[in-house]
């Protein structure tokens, strides 16, 4: 397999890892020497944090509270279940893959227990705590804007889901009440260093996965056979950045999807519906015949089955990578959803 | 029944009433690329098989009777 991908949450033991000393027991408990400072260089490079601690959940959140360092933690499991449990419980919710995960506990009992159950989550004793922001598997090769406002971003979306259950009437009117405004846009040079981390963060939701050096990227947005475009989304909870990707390239009367892209935040928000129904009409607008790439990986299934649902049809395949064509007439585009396309 | 199965599927998922096995699943909103993907693991995990990339077209999930069938032609039944 490839190399490591880097880490997207750190899950985080509290006694004697974050701080020392048990709480339950002790009463009072001091931080560890330099676990401020690791904590907010990580929530600096976006990486999330979270909990999996065998606690009381008030006594444990007014201790964080109390050191200044609660609103770092997304999703924290406190109680008295597996650490295991936890982990995958805060995957569940944060949507995802365990391979991002990495967890640090001074107790080889649960390091093991949760190395058992998920061997993909990459382990780490309390003691290597201030090595962490030293480490390849900590340091992304970007830092955006984004990247910063991540953790703020995940803490909507936990909002936003929260709503979402309570809700009680369907998908489509819970989308609705959420007032969601999608805007296109040609990627521009400030853009790239967010391209760029989107093409290597995004697995699910990728229709080739592939990725382009900055060299390539630059000559797309100035050629005139390429529209490159970059999709924001913003709701009534706030704006989910710069979420969506577009590559596509003219040849002759074919317009050729060759890069489509969502971050998985907006999974469950109908953005990839959304961008192929705009393309789609914009090919037509334009007599242009719609086409796609697809490289099939082991996490994009899903994107394949939205471009299928969507009337798209393969017209020839080699072994993972295929070729897909829209042979229908022009799409609605959903009506919870405000879309601002400027080209 | 596999059809029954499906329906309730919907039914607890989508908060959708009175789906008869023709209903267009895709006028009234129930299946869309949002929901395709809940709907395939649903069908993979509970009928058990794999849905090969051939039998994911509209057709196949346009209404309750013919994701049954496309089921069955899968499973050989």
């Amino acid at each position: 397999m490839g190399e490591l991908k880097t880490i997207k949450c750190l899950v985080w033991d509290l006694d004697n890892t974050l701080w020392d000393g048990t709480l339950l027991e002790d009463g009072t408990v001091t931080l560890r020497p330099g676990v401020a400072a690791v904590l907010a260089e990580l929530d600096r490079r976006g990486i999330l944090l979270s909990i999996a601690s065998k606690n009381e959940p008030e006594d444990a959140m007014r201790k964080l509270a109390e050191f200044g360092l609660a609103q770092y933690f997304l999703c924290p499991q406190i109680g008295w279940g597996s650490k295991a449990d936890s982990v995958a419980e805060i995957a569940r919710l944060l949507n995802l893959g365990l391979d991002t995960f990495a967890f640090i506990d001074d107790q080889p009992f649960e390091r093991e227990e949760v190395a058992f159950h998920h061997p993909s989550v990459r382990i780490y004793k309390a003691e290597e705590c201030r090595t962490l922001p030293d480490l390849p598997d900590f340091t992304p090769r970007f830092i955006t804007a984004d990247s910063q406002l991540r953790r703020q971003m995940y803490q909507e979306d936990l909002q936003r889901n929260a709503q979402e259950a309570r809700f009680e009437g369907s998908k489509d009117d819970f989308l609705r009440t959420l007032d969601m405004r999608l805007s296109l846009a040609p990627v521009k040079d400030g853009d790239l260093e967010r391209v760029e981390e989107l093409t290597m963060r995004t697995n699910q939701l990728n229709s080739t996965g592939a990725t382009y050096s900055y060299e390539e990227l630059t000559a797309f947005i100035t050629s005139p056979d390429h529209l490159f475009l970059i999709a924001e989304l913003t709701d009534k909870f706030g704006s989910y950045g710069k979420i969506g990707l577009v590559l596509a390239e003219k040849q002759g009367t074919v317009l050729k999807i060759q890069l489509l892209l969502m971050s998985c935040r907006v999974m469950t928000r109908g953005i990839g519906s959304a961008l192929l129904g705009w393309l789609i009409n914009f090919a037509q607008e334009k007599g242009l015949t719609l086409q796609a790439d697809f490289v099939s990986t082991a996490r994009n299934r899903i994107m394949y089955i939205t471009y299928k649902l969507m009337q798209f049809e393969e017209l020839s395949r080699d072994g993972d990578r295929c070729l897909l064509q829209y042979n229908g007439g022009s799409r609605d585009l959903p009506d919870y959803l405000n879309m601002h396309v400027s080209i | 029944m596999m059809e029954d199965k499906i329906r309730n599927f919907f039914i607890e998922k989508h908060k959708a009433d009175g789906l008869e096995d023709d209903t267009d699943l895709f006028k009234g909103g129930i299946v869309d690329s949002l929901f395709a993907f809940e709907i395939v693991v649903y069908l993979e995990e509970t009928f058990g098989v794999r849905i090969p990339d051939k039998e994911i077209t509209e057709d196949n999930f346009r209404t309750i009777h013919a994701i049954a069938a496309m089921i069955r032609r899968v499973k050989g039944v």
